[in-house]
C-alpha cells in the first residue's frame, strides 16, 4: 500500500523569530492530508503523542477501508452481499454502524453510508477515479433496491443485512470518528492544546499560545481561503465540497457526494461548511452533517440544518452564493478582497 | 510674472481626465495591493518539507513522489503545478499562487505547495 | 589668424537651445535632491516640455524633450545606462501621447490634461522598460499604484504651473 504509508514527520515551525512550542505533524492516511498540531508540550512528548494518533488512523483507515481487500468493512461488505448469514462484528464496528444508522434516521436517509454500491458505480471507490460512463439502468435499479443503514441487523456480536444491496462506505463518517478517538486520546493524556485536521475535517482542543486556533476555509473554486474562523476549544469543523473527489464529463462536473434519492451527484451546490460545538462526537457530525445539507435542494437546506442539530453552516451554490446562517456569520472574518463579494453573502434564516 | 493669487482654474475636460487619473489609481490599489504579497514558497514532499524557496526567482524544480515526477515552476512571483502523473490533476487545475496562505496539494503524489507571508493568517486549512 | 567655424544657426536653434537648457537644469536638480520615495520624482523638467508644446509647437517639445534626456545623462554621467534608457522611455512614451493629445479641443482640456495624460505615460513607459528588461517580475506591480499616485499628483501640478506660465505675458 504505498500510498497508505504512515508518512509522520515533524516540523517545528519558526513562527518569525520566536520559537514556538508548536509541534506539526503530517502524514497521508485516508487517502489524505492529516495535521496534527500539539501545542505546549515538550518536543519528545509532543511527538510521541503525535506519532500514537498517526498509528492509531493508520488502524482506523485499514479496518474501515471501503474497497481494500482485507478490510473489516470489505469483508463485512462481502457478507452482506452474500445473503442474510450473521458474520462476527468487532465491537468497534458494531458502535460505529449503530451510531452512523441513528444518524442515517435523523438525515432522513440524506446522510446514507448503505449506499457503497452506488458510490462504486460512479467510480469513486478508488484511489485514482476517472470519469465513467453513466450506466442509468443499473443507477434506477439500485435506487429502487433501496440499501439503507436500517437493513443491517447487529446482534450478539454478529451482522448480517436484510438487503443484500447495502454496502457499507463510511468515507462521509470515518475522518469525524477519527478525530473524535483522536482528541479523547489527547485529552486523556493531558493534552491541553491541539488542533487536528484529517483531510480538511478539523478538531481545537484548547487554543494556540494566547489566542484561538485560527482556521481557514477554503474557497470552492481558489487556492486559498474565503473565511476565516476562530475554532474554540472542543469545537469542530467540516466541509462538503464539490471539488474535494469530482470528474467533469461533457463539461458538468460530477463529485462525490451522491443523493441516495436519485442516485446521482448531488448538484447545486460548490461547498456546505458547518460548525459543531463541544460533544464527545463533534468530530462525527463535522463529517456527517454537512451531508444532509450539501445533498437537499436550495429551499430545504435551512431544514436540513435543523434536522441535524446544526445552527452554525454556511452554504455556497453553483452560481458562487454565499448563504450564511445568522450564528456562522458573527463568527466568519473575511479576507477584504474576497469581500466586495459579501453583496452575496445572505442570513439564512431557520424556520 | 504675475502673482500666483490667480490660480489656473481647470476646464470641464481636465476634470474629466483628473477623475479618470483617480479611479485608475484606485482600481491599481485594489487589484495590486490586495492580499498579502507572498515571498516565499514552501514544498512539502510526502513526509518532509523539500524546500521553502524565494519566489523572487525564475526557477522549475522536479520532484520525485509517489507516482513519478511532479514539475513546479516559480515564475514572476508566483509558482504553480505544471504537470503532475496523478490522474485527476486537480493540482495543476489550481493554477498559479501568488498571495500568502495559498496552498496546492496533489493527495495522490503527496505534494504540497504554500505560500508563505510574514505571519501566518490561520493554523490549518478546512477544505 | 584664428580660424573661426561658423554654424548658420537659426532663430528656432537658439530657442530650442535655450529652453532645452532651461529643461536640462531642472532634469539635473531633481536627480541631484534626494526623493523621499526611490523612483518617485515630481518631473518638473515636463513643464518645460509642455510650455514649448503649446508656445511653439510639437517638434519644437520633442527637440527639446529628447535633448533634456541625452545631454543630461552625459553631464550626469549615466548616457546609455538603465537609468538612461529609463529616461528615455518615459521621454518617447510621453511625447507620444503628447503628439495624440495636443489634438483634443482647447475650450475643454487644458495643459492640465495633457500634463496628467503625459505623466501616466512618462510611468507607463518606464515600468514597461523596467519589467520587461530590468525587474522581469511582478514585484514591480505592486509599486504601481505607488507610481500612478504620484503621477496623477504632480500631472496636476506642473500641469496649473504651466497653464499659469502660459498665461502670463512673455518676458
Amino acid at each position: 500500500m504505498p500510498m497508505n504509508l504512515l508518512l509522520v514527520v515533524f516540523t517545528l515551525l519558526l513562527n518569525g523569530c520566536s520559537h514556538e512550542p508548536l509541534y506539526q505533524s503530517q502524514s497521508y492516511v485516508f487517502g489524505t492530508l492529516v495535521d496534527i498540531s500539539i501545542y505546549g508540550e515538550s518536543e519528545p512528548r509532543a511527538r510521541e503523542l503525535a506519532n500514537h494518533v498517526q498509528q492509531e488512523f493508520q488502524r482506523l483507515h485499514d479496518s474501515l477501508h471501503a474497497w481494500k481487500e482485507g478490510s473489516d468493512l470489505t469483508r463485512l461488505n462481502a457478507a452482506f452481499a452474500q445473503g442474510e448469514t450473521p458474520v462476527p462484528v468487532s465491537p468497534e464496528l458494531a458502535q460505529i454502524i449503530q451510531d452512523a444508522t441513528t444518524l442515517s434516521t435523523r438525515s432522513n436517509e440524506l446522510f446514507n453510508p448503505a449506499i457503497g454500491n452506488l458510490i462504486k458505480l460512479w467510480g469513486f471507490q478508488r484511489d485514482e477515479y476517472s470519469p465513467v460512463n453513466i450506466d442509468a439502468d443499473a443507477i434506477n435499479a439500485l435506487v429502487k433496491q433501496a440499501p439503507r443503514m436500517s437493513g443491517i441487523v447487529i446482534e450478539h456480536g454478529t451482522a448480517y443485512s436484510k438487503n443484500p444491496t447495502v454496502r457499507l462506505d463510511l468515507g462521509g463518517y470515518a475522518k469525524g470518528y477519527a478525530l473524535d478517538k483522536a482528541a479523547a486520546y489527547l485529552r486523556q493524556q493531558g493534552v491541553k492544546n491541539a488542533l487536528i485536521n484529517i483531510g480538511g475535517n478539523i478538531i481545537a482542543l484548547g487554543q494556540h499560545g494566547d489566542h484561538p486556533w485560527r482556521v481557514g476555509i477554503q474557497h470552492p473554486r481558489q487556492p486559498g481561503p474565503i473565511a476565516m474562523l476562530d475554532l474554540p476549544d472542543g469545537w469542530a469543523i467540516g466541509t462538503s465540497g464539490d471539488y474535494q473527489r469530482y470528474f467533469e464529463l461533457d463539461g458538468k462536473r460530477y463529485c462525490h457526494i451522491i443523493d441516495p434519492r436519485t442516485g446521482y451527484p448531488a448538484q447545486g451546490t460548490q461547498a456546505v461548511t458547518i460548525l459543531v460545538p463541544p460533544a464527545a462526537n463533534a468530530g462525527t457530525l463535522s463529517d456527517v452533517a454537512s451531508k444532509p445539507i450539501f445533498i437537499s435542494n436550495a429551499g430545504d437546506k435551512a431544514q436540513a440544518a435543523q434536522m441535524m442539530g446544526i445552527t452554525n453552516y454556511m452554504v455556497i451554490d453553483a452560481q458562487g452564493k454565499i448563504f450564511v446562517s445568522a450564528e456562522m456569520r458573527r463568527r466568519l472574518q473575511w479576507p477584504e478582497k474576497i469581500m466586495p463579494k459579501e453583496k452575496h453573502v445572505r442570513l439564512e434564516n431557520l424556520p | 510674472m504675475s502673482g500666483w493669487k490667480t490660480c489656473p482654474k481647470p476646464l470641464p475636460g481636465d476634470w474629466i481626465v483628473i477623475s479618470a487619473g483617480l479611479l485608475l489609481v484606485v482600481m491599481l490599489f485594489l487589484t495590486l495591493w490586495h492580499g498579502e504579497h507572498a515571498a516565499k514558497l514552501r514544498i512539502r514532499q510526502g513526509d518532509t518539507i523539500y524546500a521553502t524557496l524565494s519566489l523572487d526567482q525564475e526557477r522549475t524544480l522536479d520532484i520525485h513522489g509517489p507516482l513519478g515526477n511532479t514539475r513546479i515552476v516559480i515564475h514572476q512571483g508566483r509558482a504553480r503545478f505544471v504537470s503532475s502523473p496523478c490522474r485527476n490533476q486537480y493540482c495543476v487545475h489550481q493554477g498559479w499562487l501568488s498571495r500568502a496562505s495559498q496552498v496546492a496539494i496533489c493527495l495522490p503524489n503527496q505534494i504540497s505547495l504554500e505560500l508563505l507571508g510574514a505571519k501566518k493568517s490561520y493554523d490549518s486549512l478546512n477544505y | 589668424m584664428q580660424k573661426n567655424i561658423i554654424i548658420n544657426t537659426t532663430a528656432d536653434d537658439h530657442r530650442i537651445a535655450r529652453l532645452a537648457a532651461l529643461a536640462i537644469g531642472l532634469h539635473i536638480a531633481e536627480a541631484i535632491i534626494p526623493s523621499p520615495l526611490p523612483g518617485v520624482k515630481p518631473g518638473i523638467a515636463n513643464i518645460v516640455t509642455l510650455y514649448v508644446l503649446y508656445r511653439f509647437d510639437f517638434a519644437t517639445a520633442a527637440w527639446v524633450s529628447l535633448l533634456r534626456v541625452f545631454a543630461s545623462s552625459l553631464l550626469l554621467g549615466n548616457f546609455l545606462s538603465p537609468t538612461f534608457v529609463l529616461s528615455l522611455a518615459g521621454a518617447l512614451s510621453s511625447l507620444f501621447t503628447l503628439a495624440l493629445g495636443v489634438k483634443l479641443p482647447r475650450r475643454w482640456f487644458s495643459p492640465i490634461s495633457l500634463s496628467i495624460l503625459a505623466a501616466f505615460a512618462h510611468i507607463a513607459g518606464q515600468l514597461l522598460v523596467v519589467r520587461l528588461w530590468l525587474i522581469p517580475h511582478t514585484g514591480v506591480a505592486y509599486l504601481l499604484p505607488i507610481f500612478a499616485t504620484a503621477a496623477l499628483l504632480f500631472g496636476v501640478i506642473n500641469g496649473l504651473i504651466t497653464t499659469k506660465l502660459l498665461a502670463d505675458k512673455r518676458p
